[in-house]
């Protein structure tokens, strides 16, 4: 028997792949993994257990991709997909008609929650709950090996019966969990897989050959017939899957069954459940079961269909107390699922006479969105079965202080066999932390006997995120399906999670700490602060220092300072002899990077053979000597809710929160990323005034809002900080009086040097030295932090003294700052543009991808408000719907705005006739004077309305803001705008509504990790697209034009900011739908993206990506409604693709076949720029504008 | 005519014009076409020691250095793009190169550390190469090294490379030694059989109006090829090492004058990189019939006629001449 060490991702794609021949699917965490190996290993050839190399297609959703499945099943083929959460519900429809057609079919789901109030990554059993409709056969893993074994059993027993089954292991738990497993090779799948199963299946395929219709439409007489006849194939297949499950067994040893049972033969408390956490219960059953319990776990291996005879048979009689488990929730039902189905498998019993006594059964909630479930919480369910009246619905794992369901849990319980090792590593996501762990676990899986586990959790940062690696190894089977509560070593990698949360929490008795810092030995103790010292003495802990990053740059390899730690990891873990574990890290990296040529190797090596040198171990006195303690992670002038929930949220302390704490429908507070001070950047913009153009571009490109420019009054500043310099403004007539200073956000900065990239100030003698430059941050720091809350508190001058050019629009106040994308992000700039030009009025559909996620997702947000409490509002719905969401926030806008007119109506006559002029008359949202009178002639109108008396007065109250136009914004990425949701923009466009849609065009799906999408170029390589992308982009904005009536553009902020802020300001300005196309330089594109401006410029300059705006109101001034703004190439498209990595590895990998696409991806430029030459040259009669009006008035009506 | 035919490095060549090591290696068609026309070999573009190492850092840096940081990307390059970043794939074009020409192919070597990368000369070796250029292109930055040390340096490098492989190897220059022949002759001491005279040096140009450097590459002018001319004239019997202009041939002419300098082989490039192949077709035709005018029956004949060694009037090669001019306009 071969074992491997691989996560559950990896285990079950293994099987899938080489099981199917068609694989069609769509990215989506945390099952895109899967695919993506599927991917690759079509890519490099591996053929499937036949021989044959299976075909895997990208689709453009889970419901293409579901289509795409349900025609391959019916051409007679093997299918498999892989999805989870909104995916799942997407394939829904098909998953009906496949199942009713008894087609052969087995998928995996790594299961996700379903967004409900938020979205969620994470895992709980909500999306494979809803699919229980289907007649899918639903079967359940719990862990690595499970996962793989239950993968195999699936594709084998569909095959076996015609019922398809939806394999279901929980999503990051099992999925990402690295496990060492005896994996399952050819030969026993060969074994496995019924031969006379495939033959029928292939008998049964659509052929004209043999022709039938299916998928007929029936009626009343025949449908309900039709519908029972599939009845036999249910019945039978438990019995077939015990057949299957018993081959499997003697191919493998390994025998499941429909339940397993663990525990007492005679328990009388038992608790049932599924996925993962029957894993924690089992660990647990055991423990209790040496303490003399009389306990025991039903693990539900088969949920759909529900075996009533075999569950009952695995029950023992003996039980007399039973709480089932569900990890969903189905708000208002009588139970959750799988209480449901045990509640009525039990009545049946009774009623059949089967089972003589019932016993008392409670159903309990746990788990959701990857909430941790323990050993102590599955003693609390057992405590709470012994109580004389048990809540009979609870659930565990939250503190409930409103509905009081939760139960009590001893956090410090530990019930972990001292013979497993246990280690826990705090990383930066940049530092290859969790990379070095995963070479760890296979060094440890695969060169030695022990058993070994890895889970990883990481925040949901794109720059300077946290990662915490939780390690396992041991003797024994590891069964612990929970995040480490005592760790016997404990690494930090970075010294600002010290300061940042209580990293030591779980390091237990006589731990080992690990500490990279930059410190002299010496110094260390005496640099940690009363909590972290307080720690080390009273756990009676050893202290080791080293000053990795040193290490690692001295070896080339800049802050990469993983195989270091991973050196010292070894060295003290003692686990292996030490001079073994370093051979093992050398191969590991020989293994890992030797592909990528000797340097790579060649450096980390030296790394490795320096490591040891500079480990110090640090004396840990007996008592605590620092008198400084940990900085509050928010300031004390932050509002109430940030200091009671956001606040033990950054800290990591939320699952701590109670119920209450939380809003119960998902609406938060925005204007809250100011409070989360990360100090990620290791050196940031420094001002030099002396040099300063005012030009504004630092602020125009900075991806994080980290360094702003304002004018204000000469008197704002008095009371400013001693190194507040300010300037005159100089650059601008209209803002002459004023001064101007640039601030840098140090805490806020990712130190991506752009700002100092753009730059064109040089000093004239020493050109290095720019009007901007990138200095050492704790040079800086305090002082820059003080200044940057002064500049803050400066009131803004009126929006209209400041002129729309794109030099100057900086100026005006961002409503969107410090997200946590990544450093050098190109789509954020153009975010925050747009809430400079129209934030105070603006509503957001955001698309699901990376803009909701450094957009909206906890713990901070950052959208922020004015000096007015005004900024943007914002909603993400779902991947696929954001414009249709959008145009419904439109319609239902617009709808309110004709009430208050109505209401307004209402009341003419008796309002001040200028009141009520004012508030009629013209106003749009980009005419800032007209915005300004309109704000102030509502507030009088409120005050005149108090003195009103009727519920029409109330109502106006109510909805006079909508009085003041508002702007409806949709946003999203390529993923969705191309693909997914391309069938609602074309919609909303076609609409005619005046919403505006901008993409931030990534050209792959970014968030999920470099997926190609229809907007991917031709010639890159990509994810599903490893062989460098073979067809053309789509042309978003041709299709977009063909209305007519539709204003596109296309633009590129980072090289082109004038061209972006005409457009941005022509579309908020066009009365109907507007699309704008934003090239967004990505870390997907792989270089370093403080070159993006000068790239970009290549893009548009090769006429990769050409610039234009097409306004329809041209049109009407006889003008070509297109107008291309860059329409010379003045570059090569080769010039252009050689700086990009996702095109370069094309060229080193296949040298013809990039030399192919590159020429032609040129001819497709030389077309496109052909045909938009003559579409910018047509010439139009002007139109009689009574026609458009009369056009425009249908429109809206 | 002239029989343009002769021996470089012991290669046959059919006439001693060779494609200069440029980003025509990229262009097999170009190729094709510029031995139709008559180049005798081609060099290929250097296997860059600091560019290999650059390139895998890059890749290390901006894709293997991006995975497993997010819980919803676990990279952004499909896994089988971990692929060998080293001289893969110029290997596998020096083998296409070698499988579609007919003439010989010279690989291009790049480096100034001893370090394990002329290993890759092996690799050259047995991907068929059928010849080395050792490319020393070097610029003293570092005050503490000295002349002598520098030169020491290049020339372990030379023999690191003569030492492993048995296929010939010549050194391409830089035109700025002081002692050019005694450095030649340590060049020779190494093993080096040729010589390649000169190295251009890519100078970045002055951006006045953004006040910062760029670097553009300037194509080479008939301006340069006194500098070639006068070293190899000076050099044509001091040394046995073969040698070859490189820099400045773009005319007929031009190849004479080297011929007659003492060079066996011509090496072009700007003017087919301004040109096209058509260029070479060019100097070819030129360089016969102006030997043949010459009355030259083969290159033998002509070979160094106007060396120092050989010229009636060699003085001129020599300081004097500098002397005389600088008299001259008073």
């Amino acid at each position: 028997m071969e074992f491997h060490t691989l996560d559950g991702n990896e285990a079950v794609s293994s099987v899938a792949y080489r099981l199917s021949e068609t694989i069609a699917i769509y990215p989506i965490t945390p099952a895109s993994v899967m695919g993506e190996h599927a991917d690759d290993w079509a890519a490099l050839g591996k053929p499937n257990l036949w021989g044959q190399v299976p075909s895997v297609v990208e689709m453009q959703s889970e419901a293409g991709a579901a289509g795409a499945m349900h025609g391959a099943l019916q051409a007679g083929s093997l299918v498999t997909t892989f999805t989870a959460s909104q995916g799942l519900l997407l394939m829904l429809p098909n998953l009906y008609k496949i199942a009713g057609e008894l087609s052969p079919f087995c998928m995996h789901i790594a299961a996700r929650s379903i967004a409900t109030h938020a979205l969620s990554i994470f895992c709980d059993h909500s999306d494979v709950m809803s699919a229980r409709g289907t007649g899918f056969a639903l079967l359940a893993s719990g862990s690595v090996q499970e996962a793989q074994d239950m993968a195999a059993i699936g594709h084998a027993v569909t095959l076996e019966s015609r019922v398809p089954v939806m394999h279901f292991f929980d999503g990051f738990r099992t999925s990402h969990e690295i496990s060492k497993i005896a994996a399952l090779s050819d030969d026993d799948l060969k074994a496995l897989v019924p031969h006379e199963g495939l033959e029928a299946h292939r008998s049964r395929r659509m052929t004209p050959d043999r022709p039938v219709v299916r998928g007929t439409s029936q009626n009343p007489d025949a449908f309900f017939q039709a519908r029972e006849a599939i009845n036999p194939f249910y019945q039978a297949f438990p019995e077939k899957l015990e057949a299957v499950m018993d081959r499997f067994a003697g191919i493998t040893g390994r025998q499941y069954h429909l339940f397993d049972y663990v525990g007492h033969p005679e328990a009388d408390r038992v608790i049932i459940l599924m996925g993962s956490g029957a894993e924690c219960a089992h660990e647990t059953v055991e423990w209790l079961l040496e303490q003399g319990e009389k306990v025991g776990v039903l693990k539900v291996r088969l949920f759909r269909p529900f075996a009533t005879d075999r569950f009952l048979s695995a029950l023992p009689e003996t039980v007399e107390q039973l709480a089932v488990l569900d990890r969903t929730k189905e708000p208002g039902a009588q139970g959750e699922p799988l209480l449901l189905e045990v509640s009525g498998a039990l009545m049946e019993a009774y009623s059949r006479g089967d089972r003589k006594v019932l016993p008392r059964v409670i159903g309990g909630r746990y788990g959701l969105s990857s909430r941790e479930f323990t050993p102590a919480m599955v003693c609390a369910i057992f405590d709470e079965l012994e109580a004389e009246a048990p809540k009979t619905r609870f659930t565990v794992g939250v503190r409930d202080d409103v509905s009081h369901l939760s139960l009590g849990v001893d956090s410090e319980l530990d019930i972990e066999s001292p013979k497993t090792r246990r280690a826990l590593f705090f990383g930066l996501g940049a530092d290859g932390t969790v990379s070095s762990n995963k070479a760890s676990i296979k060094i440890l899986g695969e060169g030695t006997d022990l058993f070994a586990q890895g889970h990883f959790v990481y925040d949901s940062k794109k720059s300077g995120a946290t990662t915490v690696s939780h390690l396992r190894f041991g003797p024994l089977p590891i069964r612990s399906s929970y995040q480490i509560n005592r760790a016997q070593f404990v690494a930090i990698h970075a010294p600002q999670f010290l300061e940042r949360f209580d990293v030591l929490d779980h390091a237990a008795e006589g731990a080992t700490v690990l500490l990279n810092v930059p410190w002299p030995e010496n110094e260390v103790w005496e640099r940690l602060s009363v909590e972290v010292q307080r720690v080390l003495v009273e756990r009676k802990a050893r202290l080791f220092v080293i000053d990795a990053a040193e290490v690692a740059e001295k070896a080339g390899l800049e802050r990469r300072i993983n195989t270091v730690m991973q050196v010292c990891f070894f060295a003290l873990a003692d686990i292996l002899p030490r001079e073994e574990a370093i051979a093992h890290i050398k191969e590991s990296i020989r293994k890992t990077w030797g592909r990528r040529g000797p340097e790579v190797v060649r450096r980390n090596v030296e790394a490795v053979d320096s490591a040891l040198d500079n480990l110090h171990e640090v004396p840990v006195p007996d008592e605590v000597t620092a008198t400084r303690v940990r900085p509050p992670r928010v300031p004390e002038s932050a509002p109430d809710f940030v200091q009671k929930v956001t606040r033990l949220l950054l800290e990591g302390q939320g699952d701590k929160l109670p119920v209450s704490a939380f809003p119960p429908d998902g609406t938060w507070p925005t204007g809250t990323s100011q409070y989360e001070k990360r100090t990620i950047a290791l050196e940031i913009p420094i001002w030099e005034s002396d040099l300063c153009v005012q030009c504004n571009f630092c602020a125009m490109i900075c991806p994080h809002t980290a360094i702003t420019s304002k004018v204000f009054e000469p008197e704002a500043v008095k009371g400013a900080p001693e190194a507040f310099e300010v300037v005159p403004e100089t650059q601008t007539s209209e803002l002459e009086g004023l001064d101007y200073r640039i601030q840098v956000a140090p805490d806020d900065c990712t130190g991506c040097g752009l700002c100092v990239e753009v730059c064109p100030a040089k000093d004239r003698t020493q050109p290095k030295r720019k009007a901007i430059n990138m200095q050492p941050i704790e040079d800086h720091r305090e002082v820059e932090a003080e200044n940057l809350a002064f500049f803050r508190s400066i009131p803004d001058v009126p929006r209209d003294r400041i002129p729309r050019d794109f030099k100057s629009l900086p100026l005006l106040i961002p409503l969107f700052e410090y997200s946590g994308a990544c450093s050098g992000c190109g789509e954020t700039p153009y975010i925050r543009l747009l809430t400079q030009l129209v934030g105070d009025r603006l509503l957001i559909a955001n698309a699901t991808g990376c803009s909701s996620i450094y957009g909206g997702n906890l713990p901070t947000t950052p959208y922020t408000v004015n000096a007015d409490g005004r900024g943007p509002t914002w909603n993400n719905s779902l991947f696929e719907d954001a414009a249709e969401l959008g145009l419904g926030m439109r319609l239902g806008l617009d709808k309110l705005v004709g009430r208050a007119r109505q209401l307004l109506d209402g009341f003419q006559g008796q309002l001040p006739e200028a009141l009520y002029s004012e508030l009629t008359g013209a106003c749009t949202t980009v005419d800032e004077t007209a915005m300004a009178s309109r704000r102030t002639a509502i507030e009088q109108l409120r005050s005149w309305l108090a003195d009103q008396q009727g519920p029409e007065a109330r109502e106006l109250e109510t909805l006079a803001d909508e009085l003041c136009p508002k702007s409806v914004w949709v946003i999203g990425g390529d993923g969705w705008a191309y693909d997914i949701g391309y069938g609602g923009l074309d919609h909303a466009l076609a609409s005619g509504q005046n919403l505006k849609l901008l993409v931030l065009d990534t050209e792959v799906y970014s968030n999920t990790g470099g997926q190609q999408s229809k907007a991917t170029p031709m010639g890159a390589i990509a994810k599903f697209a490893a062989a460098g992308k073979a067809t053309r982009k789509k042309d978003l904005g041709l299709l977009a034009m063909s209305y007519g009536h539709v204003y596109v553009a296309q633009i590129a902020m980072q090289s082109h900011s004038n061209h972006t802020t005409k457009a941005l300001q022509e579309a908020e300005s066009f009365d109907g739908p507007a699309l704008i196309i934003a090239h967004s330089p990505c870390i997907a594109h792989g270089y370093d993206l403080v070159h993006s401006p000068a790239q970009q410029k290549r893009a548009v300059d090769s006429w990769a990506w050409p610039l234009y705006r097409f306004d329809p109101r041209r049109t009407h001034e006889g003008l070509p409604p297109l107008q291309l703004d860059s329409p010379r190439q003045k570059v090569t498209m080769k010039a252009y693709m050689q700086e990009e990595a996702r095109f370069r590895m094309l060229e080193l990998r296949d040298p013809e076949r990039y030399e192919q696409l590159v020429a032609a991806a040129s001819e497709a430029a030389t077309e496109q720029r052909e045909l938009y030459k003559q579409l910018a040259g047509i010439h139009f009669e002007p139109h009689e504008s009574s026609d458009a009006d009369n056009d425009k008035g249908e429109r809206h009506d | 005519m002239t029989e343009l035919a002769t021996r470089w490095l012991g290669l046959e060549l059919q006439s001693p014009l060779v494609v200069g090591a440029s980003p025509l290696t990229d262009d097999l068609d170009a190729l094709k076409a510029c031995v139709r026309a008559g180049a005798g070999a081609v060099v290929m573009h250097s296997l860059f020691e600091e560019q290999l190492v650059e390139e895998q850092m890059a890749a290390h840096r901006f894709i293997d250095s991006r995975i497993n940081m997010d819980a919803e990307a676990r990279s952004f390059f499909p896994e089988s793009e971990v692929f060998e970043m080293g001289s893969g794939s110029y290997l596998q074009r020096l083998e296409l190169l070698r499988r579609s020409l007919d003439v010989p192919v010279i690989a291009s070597l790049n480096g100034i550390s001893t370090g394990g990368w002329t290993g890759h000369a092996l690799e050259l070796e047995a991907a068929g190469a059928h010849a080395i250029e050792l490319n020393l292109y070097d610029l003293a930055t570092d005050p503490s090294e000295t002349a002598d040390s520098l030169e020491q340096r290049q020339l372990a490098v030379v023999r690191s490379v003569t030492e492993q492989v048995s296929i010939p190897v010549s050194v391409k220059l830089s035109p700025f030694y002081s002692a050019l022949p005694a450095f030649v002759a340590g060049v020779e001491a190494a093993g080096a059989r040729g010589l390649v005279l000169f190295n251009r040096f890519y100078q970045p140009e002055m951006d006045l109006d953004e006040l910062e450097l760029s670097r553009e590459v300037v194509l080479s002018s008939s301006a340069e090829l006194p500098l070639r001319l006068h070293a190899a004239a000076m050099l044509y019997g001091q040394t046995s090492l073969e040698m070859a202009v490189s820099g400045g041939v773009h005319t007929g002419d031009d190849a004479a004058k080297a011929i007659l300098s003492g060079a066996t082989a011509v090496q072009v490039v700007s003017a087919i990189l301004a040109d096209g192949p058509g260029a070479l077709g060019q100097i070819h035709d030129g360089l016969i019939r102006r030997l043949s005018d010459m009355g030259y029956r083969d290159l033998i004949e002509a070979r160094g006629a106007l060396s120092m060694e050989r010229a009636p009037n060699s003085r001129t090669w020599e300081r004097l001449n500098y002397a005389r001019l600088l008299h001259g306009w008073k």
